[in-house]
Parts: structure tokens; C-alpha cells; sequence
């Protein structure tokens, strides 16, 4: 809903770079300038250390030290061990799990947002949304072990109301809790990608979709749910991908039950086991960046001060 | 117009508090405070029951010394950290056979403990370990020790677990709680299937102490990173059993917990002595002594004693406890008699490392 | 068709009184924690835990008093000014070919853009600790640390700005040029002064990241502190509710920073607006 493009004929990318006008050739390079200190920030930190990691899962490490010896080993080592691929898959469905409960959530809500909240009220509730984000990430997650826990307040609450009469060790300490507090970290990203997604679907369709007979329900998997694909595919991405490499949240409160990938990593580099955690770390890399690659569309720039509508 | 206007007043406000925050950091040699902060800090790579938040107050004001400390729960690792990271640390803890390992791969420095003062307070023969020798010189200072033993909780236990495989019981589902240090929890399950030297098993010892931990993992609450969350988790109900330090039982009562009893498997545990040890590549050797000297005085050692339970070595401690009234508990924790830390299966680096390391992570994951 | 209207109105109630709760819930849910957290900063237990056994304010006391999280502190926000300053520059500089020029592989540009945010912050902590300590040989330190975050925060940066530009009207640049202006004073006079905003929300962001950051700080750091490190400390120590007295003045200062923000402006207008200087240049 971009209006510079709808109302001038020209593509995003400006036709008619207005370098051209003031002087030639010469300027085309002095255009790109703007990418050099990228380029060094990602050339030099990013993608060589990445490069490394590629390296570093081929080759073996003996007495601590990394050798140059070409091999696969570590990839086989890390199939070859049961627990390690049920940590693997674990992960996977665990990230799916939290995301597909993390859209659930933060559906009904951005839907009630932007229909049944008057205009001016919606940017504080926004607020309110994201003002749990000011607080430490660790200190929220560790909050959830007093809520939690055998002597957190849902165990004292269901003891008070005498539903039952000894701590419920089920809600900490195993993969349920995991998913939970991802859930509870993930919805601001979540809510907030729905809500502009939300907020720039035109009503009146809805509207005239009823009026012609349609049931809301019908007008909201026919009309509704198309349109704002593309804002669910990006809530989707936004939260299925980052919890792919989470390692906090699962250390904190999945006990020895909750392990991730991410936990593996970080054990097999603590323990000097270079080799092994990059293979992991490849691993979860190479899932990453096919899925970017196959939502690729999802990563289009928009412009947040554009009035869509 | 007022659109922007108001987006630029705005940005105006971010303008300063961006120039505030830059003007922090040049600002910064001007904090005299600050520079002496980084001109005398030692960074210690320690457990978190080596020292408390006040104590390291209380020696930063009186010699201007201030304690960082940075923690970490398995010797391995911190053995690794000393070995990659130079002169980040200035001193490091470790225990029993570990400490002549770091000596030996010249990550620390042996030192004459003679000549600090404080260690005139020790016990006589914490002063004199034969593994802690270098010549006329000490590789460390002695801290703490301890055996490794089961905690219960006997509201739940109704047996008293007497032996390593009694914890193997399903009914014991998620209810264990320790430490999460890979190369002990290895050793102990060594001593489980009888292991002639749990430091140094075979391959064969280790497949059996492997397929041990496999059926003792269902039972696992939580591997700990402190054992402060061991006594936590006993504290609050969520572990039944604890396989921790002495002490325990006081420190869970102290947390509001219910009464835990302590328990010596049959097939015998491991234990520690550990110490402060002076990292070789450390910046600030000069200063080790002094901060020793302050920090390992009677009083905080009593101190500690009563926060966390497990013996020390320090004598004169030991007469104030007494003096205080904790002289039975003393007592009752063993801290009148340290030879019996020479007596324990005391920990140290395995013989394969690599290979206690991977039997442990192929059971629980991470 | 009255009939249809009351069916159909009482529904859309009941959906909306439902979608309502579900709101209230939500809000439970996501300030439960928060809540809970703070409440402990007051609460005497020592243990951070329930039961509730007294209030006290001493925590806050111990917060002032200790040494430590100063110097945490201080290395926080050091590092944090540091990363915005990198990131926002980079970032910035960055979005203008981005968005600008004609450029191949836009796809794969664009992948790569959001690669380091897309990338798990662990990925990124182990890689850079393996590079600088292995193969460059460097010290860890707050410095190292800085390029860590950098390397996170800086596509927020970009991405913010990039599509601020992209809205931006060609229109206003080729007046300005056609008045005469070379790239150099359009760029300063009109572009930037236009993309302020977005370059202002890309740099706060930044900052606001790296307060908070704590994977990749944890794996370049060293052996120096800051706040969600020393938190992460305390956090499995679980000692005392001084943690908990730290967060709390931490939520409070957020919160009132982000309320300066945005209600200082308008009340600095009313009152210019009220001088007579004002008033002049008005009539």
C-alpha cells in the first residue's frame, strides 16, 4: 500500500537515478559507497566467521586443537547418536508447536485491535504490549519459575482452591514449559506484524462480503485470511526462525527434559568440541536459511510512514 | 508541516540522550572512580559458594581491591576457559587433581603460601597436601571440601537410598536434582557399577557408567549449574533427592524447606578440596596476595560455613564457630576433621576427558 | 430481515465480548511475570520465592550500594552507545544503495540482510569467539563485544531506514536539484533531514538491543560484566531479591524514558507556542 509507487509510474527503484542528471559514470560507483562500511562490518564479522564454522564442520579436533583434516565425521557422529537427532527433531517441534500457539494467540487479539478498539486507544495498548520488552529477557523467563513452579502461584492456586492437594510438578522443568514461556516472548512480534497486517485490510470488503449473503465466518477464510497472507507468512518467519536457535529460555526452564539444539551447541563449544558444534550449528543454519529462501517474498522492505489506507 | 515538526522535536529529545550516551563513553577516564575500578579489579573464575556479595564489599573498601567474579560449575570448563582466554582471569578456583593439572599445562603459578599471613589460620595439613606441592611452593590456597553425597527428602523416600542404584527407582521420576559437572556425574556413575577408579575408567567401565546414566536419566529433575539450585528445588518440594555437598540439609532448612536427610551409598562417592589458584598469564599477580590475604580471613570463612554448610580449611574459623555456638553443627559437618578429605575418592581430570565428556552428552543431551 | 440484524448484532456482541476477554487475558498473561517480579523487589523473603513474608525497600538500598552492578551498568550502557553509534552509521549509509541503485541479486541482498537478525544469536557469539580468539588472537573485551552486537543490531537499522527512504517522494530531491543543489547538499538538506525520524527509530532500536543483549555479549565479553550478564549471574545464584530491586529500577527507567519521549514534545510546544516570540512569528 505503498502510495509513492501507486501514484508515480515509475518502479520502487527510482528510473531515473538523478545521479545521471548531475554527472555520469563517476557518480555510479560513489552510489554504492554507501555499502563499504557493510561490507567490512559483514565481510569481515559475519561472513568469514560463518565461512570458519563451514570449515570448522569438516574438519576434526584432536587434544583441543582444530586439525585441517577434511571429513564428515562430525556429521556422522552427531546422526549416529540417538540422542542428539531426537534433540533435533525435538527442537523442530517444539518451534512449531510454540509458533503455530503464538499466531493462535496473538490472532484473536490484533483482530480485536484493530476492529473493536477506537484509533487513538490502539497505539497505547500497542505500548502496553511491548512494555514487558523493557525488562530483562532473563528476568521474565526467570519470573516463570515463580509462577511455575512447585511453589509458584498457579501450584498455590489450585492448592487454595483445593483442586488439588499436593504440587503439580508438570507445569516446569520439561518441554510444556518451554513452549509456554517461548509463547509468552514471542507474542509482541507476533501481535505486532498481525496488527499492521490487519490494519491495512480495507473492512468495507469485509463489509460488502456480508451484505451479499456471506457468513462472517465465510467472509473471514475467503476474503480476510488471502489478503493478509503475506503478514502471516512474516509473523510465521519472525517467530518460527529465531526460536529454531533459542538456548536460554529451554536452559532456564526446560530442566533435563526441555534440551534444544541450542543448548548442544553451546555444550559442545564450552567443551572445546569446536568441530562438532559447528556441524550442529550447520545444521540449524542451513534449515534457516532454506526456509528464508522459500519465504523470500515475506522479507520485502515496506514502509512503516507509508498511509496504506 | 506540525507531522514533522513534531517528528523532529522529538528526535531532538533522542538527539540528546544519543550525545548523552556518546558523551558517556569519552567522558569516561573522567569517572576517577572508574579507572581505579580497572586498575584493581581481579576477575575470578570461581563457583558462586567462594564468596558473598557483602564480603566482597567489605574488601574492596578496606584495600581498595575489588573481587569480579565469574562463575562457572565444571572444572573442565573452567580449565578451558583459562586455557583460551590469556589473561582475562586473574584468579581461578579449582579443585583437588585439577589444581596440579593447570600447573602442570603452565596455566597457573605456585606461590609460597608461607608468606601470606591469612594462612597461618589453616589447618595444618591443608597446608602440606602432597598433590599441592611444587617444591617449596603451593599450587593453590586452600578453600573448602567436601564429599558428594544423596540428600532426601524422607516425606517422599520412604527407603533410605543407600545405594547409587536406588535411585534408578521409576518412582523417583523427575524428582533428582545435581550438579551439572560431566566428568563427576560420570566418576559417580562409575563408583555405581564398580569402576576401580572412576578418574581413569576403561572404555568398558565407561559404556557401563553410560548405560547407568541412561536409566537414570528419566529421574532427572535438573542438571544444576550452582548447587544453589540443587538446595532451591529441594526447597521448594520440585526435587525429592539431591545428589550435592554436605551441608545441605541446613541450607535447605535455611530456604524455608523441609527436612532433608543425608545418605552414603554403599559403593562410596567422590569428593573435592578445592582452592584459589593464581592464573600465570594474570596481570595483576602482585595483588593476588593481598586479596587473599583480606578476603580468606576467619570471620567470612565462619561466615561462609553458616551460608553454605560444607567444611573449610581454615582453623581459626573453626574456634569462632565454636565461640558463636555452631559448634555441634561444625561438628556434625566434619569441619574439625579435615584428614578426612584424604580419605574421599577426590575429584580431578578424567584420564579420557574427551570421552567422559561424550558418554555424558550422548545420555542427556546438554 | 429485523430479525436477521438481531441475530447477527447479538452475535458480533458475543464475539466481541469474547475477543474482549481474550484482550484482558492476554495483558494478564503478559504482565503476570512483571508483576510478580517487581512485587518480589519488595518482598522481605530473602530467597526471592514465595511465601510473601514482609515488605521492605532495602533491596533498592543494596542495588545503589553495590559496586558490581555499577560497573556493570557502566559497561552496558558504554558498549550500548558504542553499538548504536556503529550500527546507525553503517545502517544508514547502507540503505541509500539499497534502496537507490540498480542492483543484482536483490533477492539474494535481501537475504543476506536479514540473515544476521534471521541467524540465532548463539550462531553468531560462537563464530566471532572462534575467529578473534583463534585466528586474530585478540583479548576479549567490551570492544569484541561491540562487534558482536553490532553485527545483530545493524540490519534493524538499515531495514528501518531503508523503508523510510523507500517511501521517500523523488520528487522533493529533483526540485532541490532542480534549484540547483549538487548530491552532496540535496542529500544534507533535503533526504536527511526527511529520514531523521526513521534514522532516530533505527538508532533507539539499537540501543534498545544492545541493553538487553546477553548471548552474544556473554560469548565476546570475557571476563568483564554487563547488566543481563550480571543478571544472568543472579539469576543462577538466586540468592537475593536484589535482582529483582535491579530489574524494577531498570522497568522504571524505561518506562519513563519512553513516556519523555513521547509526551515531553507536545508539552514543550504548548508552552513555546504560549511566548511571545511565538506569537509574533505566528501573526
Amino acid at each position: 500500500m505503498n502510495t509513492a509507487t501507486e501514484a508515480a509510474p515509475a518502479p520502487p527503484v527510482d528510473s531515473q537515478p538523478l545521479s545521471e542528471s548531475a554527472g555520469g559514470r563517476r557518480f555510479r560507483i560513489a552510489e554504492y559507497a554507501g555499502f563499504v562500511p557493510a561490507l567490512v562490518l559483514y565481510g569481515a564479522f559475519f561472513a568469514v566467521p560463518l565461512g570458519i564454522i563451514v570449515a570448522y564442520s569438516f574438519w576434526k579436533v584432536v587434544d583441543y586443537n582444530v586439525v585441517h583434516q577434511w571429513t564428515i565425521d562430525n556429521y556422522r557422529y552427531f546422526f549416529s547418536v540417538a540422542t542428539y537427532v531426537r534433540t533435533l527433531w525435538a527442537t523442530i517441534w517444539v518451534s512449531v508447536l510454540s509458533t503455530v500457539l503464538t499466531i493462535a494467540v496473538a490472532f484473536p487479539f490484533a483482530y480485536w485491535l484493530v476492529r473493536y478498539v477506537p484509533k487513538r486507544m490502539q497505539r497505547t495498548l500497542l505500548v502496553l504490549v511491548i512494555l514487558p520488552f523493557w525488562t530483562s529477557y532473563l528476568l521474565r523467563v526467570y519470573s516463570w519459575l515463580n509462577i511455575l513452579g512447585d511453589q509458584g502461584a498457579i501450584n498455590r492456586l489450585l492448592q487454595w482452591t483445593h483442586l488439588t492437594d499436593h504440587p503439580v510438578s508438570f507445569f516446569l522443568y520439561d518441554r510444556p514449559a518451554v513452549v509456554l514461556v517461548l509463547v509468552y516472548l514471542y507474542f509482541p512480534f507476533a501481535a505486532l506484524t498481525l496488527y499492521a497486517s490487519l490494519e491495512r485490510f480495507d473492512w468495507d470488503q469485509f463489509k460488502a462480503a456480508m451484505d451479499l449473503g456471506a457468513r462472517p465466518l465465510t467472509a473471514m477464510r475467503r476474503i480476510l485470511l488471502p489478503q493478509i497472507k503475506p503478514g502471516l507468512t512474516t509473523a510465521v518467519i519472525f517467530v518460527f526462525i529465531p526460536i529454531l536457535g533459542e538456548y536460554l529460555a529451554p536452559q532456564l526452564v526446560g530442566g533435563a527434559r526441555g534440551v534444544m539444539i541450542g543448548n548442544l551447541i553451546v555444550n559442545f563449544f564450552s567443551g572445546a568440541e569446536y568441530t562438532r558444534g559447528a556441524a550442529a550449528s550447520l545444521l540449524i543454519a542451513v534449515l534457516i536459511i532454506v526456509l528464508l529462501v522459500i519465504f523470500r517474498r515475506s522479507l520485502e522492505i515496506k514502509d512503516p510512514y507509508a498511509s496504506g489506507r | 508541516m506540525s507531522v514533522y515538526e513534531r517528528r523532529v522535536t522529538r528526535a531532538g529529545l533522542l538527539k540528546a540522550g544519543a550525545a548523552g550516551a556518546v558523551g558517556l563513553t569519552f567522558a569516561r577516564p573522567a569517572f576517577g572512580g572508574l579507572t581505579q575500578l580497572e586498575a584493581t579489579t581481579l576477575n575470578w573464575l570461581t563457583w558462586s559458594d567462594h564468596y558473598a556479595n557483602d564480603q566482597l564489599a567489605a574488601v574492596a573498601k578496606k584495600i581498595g581491591i575489588r573481587g569480579r567474579p565469574t562463575l562457572f560449575s565444571d572444572n573442565a570448563d573452567a580449565y578451558l576457559k583459562i586455557k583460551r582466554t590469556g589473561s582475562q582471569f586473574d584468579i581461578v578456583s579449582g579443585d583437588a587433581l585439577w589444581v596440579p593439572k593447570y600447573h602442570k599445562d603452565g596455566l597457573t603459578e605456585s606461590f609460597d603460601l608461607s608468606s601470606l599471613p591469612v594462612s597461618k589460620q589453616l589447618f595444618s595439613i591443608a597446608r602440606s597436601f602432597p598433590f599441592w606441592k611444587d617444591g617449596s611452593n603451593y599450587m593453590g590456597y586452600p578453600f573448602s571440601w567436601s564429599t558428594v553425597q544423596i540428600y532426601y527428602n524422607p516425606k517422599y523416600v520412604t527407603t533410605v537410598p543407600d545405594s547409587w542404584h536406588a535411585l534408578l527407582d521409576k518412582k523417583y521420576a523427575g524428582k533428582i536434582s545435581l550438579e551439572n559437572i560431566p566428568t563427576d556425574v560420570m566418576a559417580i556413575a562409575g563408583r555405581a557399577t564398580g569402576a576401580k577408579k572412576p578418574y581413569s575408567m576403561t572404555s568398558g567401565e565407561i559404556s557401563r557408567a553410560k548405560a547407568f546414566l541412561k536409566s537414570f536419566k528419566p529421574n532427572v529433575l535438573k542438571l544444576a549449574s550452582q548447587n544453589n539450585e540443587v538446595v532451591r528445588a529441594l526447597a521448594d518440594g520440585s526435587a525429592w533427592i539431591g545428589i550435592t555437598n554436605l551441608g545441605t540439609d541446613d541450607r535447605v532448612k535455611d530456604a524455608g524447606g523441609p527436612v532433608v536427610k543425608p545418605a552414603y551409598p554403599k559403593e562410596g562417592t567422590v569428593g573435592f578440596i578445592d582452592s584459589e589458584q593464581i592464573v600465570k598469564a594474570s596481570k595483576n599477580k602482585a595483588v593476588f596476595e593481598k586479596f587473599i590475604n583480606t578476603t580468606e580471613q576467619a570471620p567470612w570463612i565462619a561466615k561462609n560455613f553458616l551460608t553454605n554448610g560444607r567444611p573449610l580449611f581454615n582453623e581459626k574459623a573453626w574456634k569462632l564457630l565454636v565461640n558463636q555456638g555452631h559448634g555441634d553443627r561444625a561438628k556434625r559437618l566434619l569441619y574439625n576433621q579435615p584428614q578426612k578429605a584424604l580419605q574421599m575418592t577426590i575429584k580431578g581430570p578424567a584420564g579420557d576427558e574427551q570421552a567422559y565428556v561424550d558418554a555424558f552428552n550422548e545420555v542427556f543431551g546438554a | 430481515m429485523p430479525r436477521d440484524a438481531e441475530i447477527v448484532s447479538r452475535r458480533a456482541g458475543l464475539v466481541r465480548f469474547a475477543l474482549g476477554g481474550w484482550a484482558v487475558l492476554i495483558y494478564v498473561f503478559l504482565f503476570a511475570p512483571i508483576v510478580l517480579l517487581v512485587a518480589f523487589a519488595f518482598n522481605a523473603n530473602k530467597y526471592g520465592t514465595f511465601p510473601f513474608t514482609g515488605w521492605t525497600t532495602k533491596w533498592f538500598g543494596q542495588v545503589f550500594g553495590d559496586y558490581q552492578i555499577k560497573d556493570a551498568f557502566f559497561t552496558t550502557v558504554t558498549i550500548a552507545a558504542e553499538v548504536t553509534a556503529i550500527s546507525t552509521l553503517v545502517g544508514t549509509a547502507a540503505a541509500f544503495p539499497l534502496v537507490r541503485s540498480r542492483l543484482p541479486f536483490r533477492t539474494g541482498i535481501r537475504i543476506g540482510m536479514t540473515l544476521p537478525i534471521m541467524i540465532p544469536g548463539l550462531l553468531i557469539g560462537v563464530s566471532l569467539l572462534v575467529l578473534l580468539t583463534t585466528v586474530f588472537k585478540w583479548e576479549l573485551s567490551p570492544q569484541t563485544a561491540v562487534i558482536g552486537q553490532a553485527v545483530y543490531t545493524t540490519p534493524f537499522v538499515l531495514l528501518l531506514v531503508a523503508a523510510r527512504l523507500q517511501g521517500f517522494d523523488p520528487a522533493l530531491e529533483r526540485a532541490a536539484s532542480d534549484l540547483g543543489a549538487n548530491t552532496a547538499r540535496r542529500l544534507r538538506h533535503v533526504v536527511l533531514p526527511l529520514i531523521m525520524p526513521a534514522v532516530f527509530a533505527g538508532a533507539l532500536f539499537a540501543f534498545t538491543l544492545s541493553l538487553d543483549e546477553f548471548i552474544i555479549t556473554n560469548f565476546l565479553i570475557g571476563a568483564r560484566n554487563t547488566l543481563p550478564i550480571y543478571i544472568y549471574t543472579q539469576v543462577k545464584f538466586g540468592i537475593t531479591p536484589e535482582v529483582n530491586a535491579l530489574a524494577s529500577l531498570l522497568l522504571a527507567a524505561s518506562v519513563t524514558l519512553i513516556a519523555a519521549a513521547f509526551l515531553l514534545p507536545p508539552a514543550i510546544r504548548r508552552v513555546r507556542r504560549l511566548r511571545p516570540s511565538a506569537l509574533r512569528a505566528r501573526s
